[in-house]
């Protein structure tokens, strides 16, 4: 049948040579759901991988040892930065070339006019330029997604469909996290089949959380075709210049310490005591403190100087911040939302302290505590300062 | 000095703040039970356009697309940023629009401002939508170029250029600040760790005067204040609103019980002798570096 929308176009993300993770966890997605849509309708899409920069010729071999079947590749000085408008020209470009599109699958040369998914990074990057990409496309994005699903869709809708029962094939199901962390919305791209507002909405698209989606092992018998693109650079945009670049230490440092120490909205009987509370309870253990990312958005009056040490969003564990594999995990006055617990699961030992037993973090942790942070964190502190004596090389 | 002209898009959202949130027993929002108030990112955005107010006595606009009682948010934005243009774009047909579609209504809006905009200043995102889509979608239906995460900017008026420095966060390697020039006209959307900051005296001077100015502008906000509809505001139909929207929400469901990769034992807080147990397993957790 001759479709105009083929295959799933992955944009890739890599600094210093390197490729970042979550370009080969897209991959591996992108992998995944190809070829079970492939083996469901007996089609032949590829997954597509784009990637601009300067010098970067050489990684297009691991992204098809990596799972994918084609790399679009654009090498050029002008593209070795990301600035919006020149990689935003390019990468629609590329999405809408039949030329590139007809070489990917010969096959479908003759109809295909565009990608029917694409895949970014939900990081400073990507969302940004996921989003105007798909300004310029004119075709549909959901953010911060960590669930795909390809489905026929039945459904009758008062605008997309005219109130019609329509199916839609090969929609792909976009999930994401709610700000709550214990919501998940579905998002669909659609085409308006209303004959009043008549149009068609490809790529399907979304960016996707870094870390929640596996890479494929390498396979160095993977075959793919690398395929160059010359992009059409508008001499104006080349006016943004970049003047420089800094490498910024963080200052909080979840790498070193063997324990962390957290703390969300269960502070709020009294949060100056118990943030203070928190503070002593790392110290003991010789800690880091880190917060949920609500807590960031200083939900609470405290001091300016807890304020401004804690209440940042450097020191969020979770999907809007850092991941942490620490030896000890306490979650106090945490619940457990979505969000967080992706940030600490890989954590060896973890402990909850919170007064609901109903609260989700229950499942995430080895002991549960149950009571309020405030009576549970000084029995903590004294048995740890009898039990425990922490040397640091 | 030319005259510089700068708007704010914000957004009128829950109010998460202590007092004012109310949740259900579930643990999600009540929206029916909590106040609404200008977004924070929104916030920030505002105080990043009345640096270049004090700085550069910018003329600065501020709009928003959303119900009759966003005019609070308006307000509160004003405030904060001595604006002496506030549009409300409000109509059924905006509704259930997506970001795309949002977009399109905030550009034909901002077109119509009084001035050519030279800088658009927006959050981050919204604290209860969280895609950051709408900004850069609509810094690119206006044609401006994109900025994101904007920690600190400077403008040469006269040569129509600024300076900004952005931070970015990518998975797997530290953060870098970079600093970009690009030619005005820019869209400007605001890191959260964004800070102005106002070294001279004659600076601060301005600070306090435009500070004073804005509360009292904010106190007759209705003198500065303009509704929109559909027609007067002259949008497409078909780009707008549902029909403009590629994307819908298709369900929300409960985020299922994860499979417990782990069982937790369940010990009462006040028990003295469950705690010296845990404190015990804490230590065999930490046994590598632990001496006793």
């Amino acid at each position: 049948m001759a479709e105009k929308y083929r295959h799933l176009y992955v944009v890739i993300e890599h600094q210093d040579g390197k490729l970042l993770p979550v370009s080969l966890e897209m991959i591996g997605e992108a992998r995944r759901l190809v070829d079970s849509l492939n083996s469901k309708y007996s089609s032949k899409e590829k997954v597509v991988a784009v990637l601009l920069g300067f010098g970067i010729k050489d990684i297009s071999q691991q992204l098809i040892e990596c799972g994918a079947d084609a790399v679009i590749y654009s090498d050029n000085p002008e593209l070795k930065e990301v600035r919006n408008t020149i990689h935003t020209k390019a990468i629609s470009q590329i999405a809408q070339d039949t030329k590139t599109l007809g070489d990917i699958e010969t096959e479908y040369a003759l109809d295909v006019k565009r990608p029917r998914y694409m895949f970014f990074a939900a990081d400073s990057i990507g969302r940004h330029l996921s989003s105007t990409v798909l300004a310029e496309l004119e075709s549909g994005l959901a953010s911060d997604i960590n669930k795909l699903v390809v489905e026929d869709i039945e459904m009758s809708h008062q605008q997309k469909t005219g109130g019609k029962k329509e199916t839609y094939a090969k929609t792909l199901e976009m999930y994401r996290p709610d700000f709550s962390g214990f919501l998940w919305t579905t998002i669909l791209c659609l085409d308006n089949r209303n004959p009043a507002f008549q149009r068609d909405y490809h790529p399907q698209s979304c960016s996707i959380i870094p870390g929640v989606f596996e890479p494929l092992k390498p396979d160095a018998s993977r075959k793919g075709k690398i395929i160059e693109f010359t992009p059409d650079i508008d001499a104006q945009d080349l006016r943004v210049r970049i003047l420089s670049r800094q490498t910024i230490e963080s200052q909080v440092d979840f790498e070193t310490p063997r324990t962390i120490v957290s703390f969300g909205r269960g502070i709020k009987e009294s949060p100056e005591q118990n943030i203070k509370l928190v503070e002593q309870l790392a110290k003991e253990l010789n800690g880091e403190v880190g917060i949920t990312l609500p807590i960031s958005k200083k939900p609470f009056q405290v001091s300016s100087s807890l304020d401004s040490k804690y209440m940042i969003p450097d020191r969020v564990i979770g999907t809007s911040g850092h991941k942490t594999s620490a030896m000890l995990y306490i979650a106090a006055g945490v619940s457990g939302a979505m969000q967080h617990v992706w940030g600490m699961k890989d954590s060896g030992f973890v402990v909850a302290i919170n007064p609901d037993e109903d609260a989700p973090i229950k499942d995430e942790c080895d002991v549960f505590i149950k009571g309020r942070m405030e009576d549970v964190i000084p029995l903590l502190i004294e048995e740890i300062k009898k039990q425990i004596h922490i040397v640091e090389a | 000095m030319p005259e510089l002209h700068v708007a704010v898009l914000i957004k009128l959202e829950p109010d998460f703040s202590e007092g004012n949130v109310s949740y259900n027993p579930d643990g999600t929002l009540n929206r029916a039970e909590t106040k609404n108030t200008l977004g924070p990112h929104s916030a920030i955005a505002a105080h990043a356009a009345f640096f270049a107010r004090v700085m550069y006595d910018a003329k600065v606009s501020i709009a928003t697309m959303g119900p009759p009682i966003a005019d609070v948010a308006l307000q509160q934005a004003q405030q904060i940023s001595d604006a002496e243009e506030l549009h409300l774009y409000s109509d059924r047909l905006f509704a259930g629009a997506d970001t795309l579609g949002t977009a399109e209504v905030l550009k034909t809006g901002v077109e119509k401002m009084q001035g050519k905009m030279d800088i658009v200043f927006a959050g981050h995102r919204a604290s209860d939508g969280e895609t950051g889509q709408t900004g850069p979608q609509a810094a690119w239906k206006l044609g401006f170029t994109f900025l994101g995460n904007v920690t600190s900017y400077a403008v040469d008026v006269d040569a129509r250029t600024i300076r900004a420095k952005r931070l970015i966060s990518l998975q797997g390697v530290p953060d870098v600040i970079e600093e970009v020039e690009a030619p005005l006209p820019v869209f400007i959307s605001i890191d959260p760790t964004y800070k102005s900051s106002f070294d001279k005296v004659s600076q601060r001077l301005s600070f306090h005067k435009y500070k004073k100015e804005a509360a009292q502008r904010a106190e007759h906000f209705k003198d500065y204040f303009k509704i929109f509809n559909a027609k007067e505001l002259g949008v497409d139909e078909t780009l707008v609103g549902l029909p403009g929207s590629p994307t819908i929400v298709y369900k929300v469901e409960r985020v299922p019980k994860s499979t417990a990769t782990r069982h937790a034992e369940v010990v009462d807080g006040s028990d003295a002798e469950q705690i010296k147990k845990v404190v015990a397993k804490m230590k065999e957790a930490l046994s590598a570096m632990v001496i006793k």
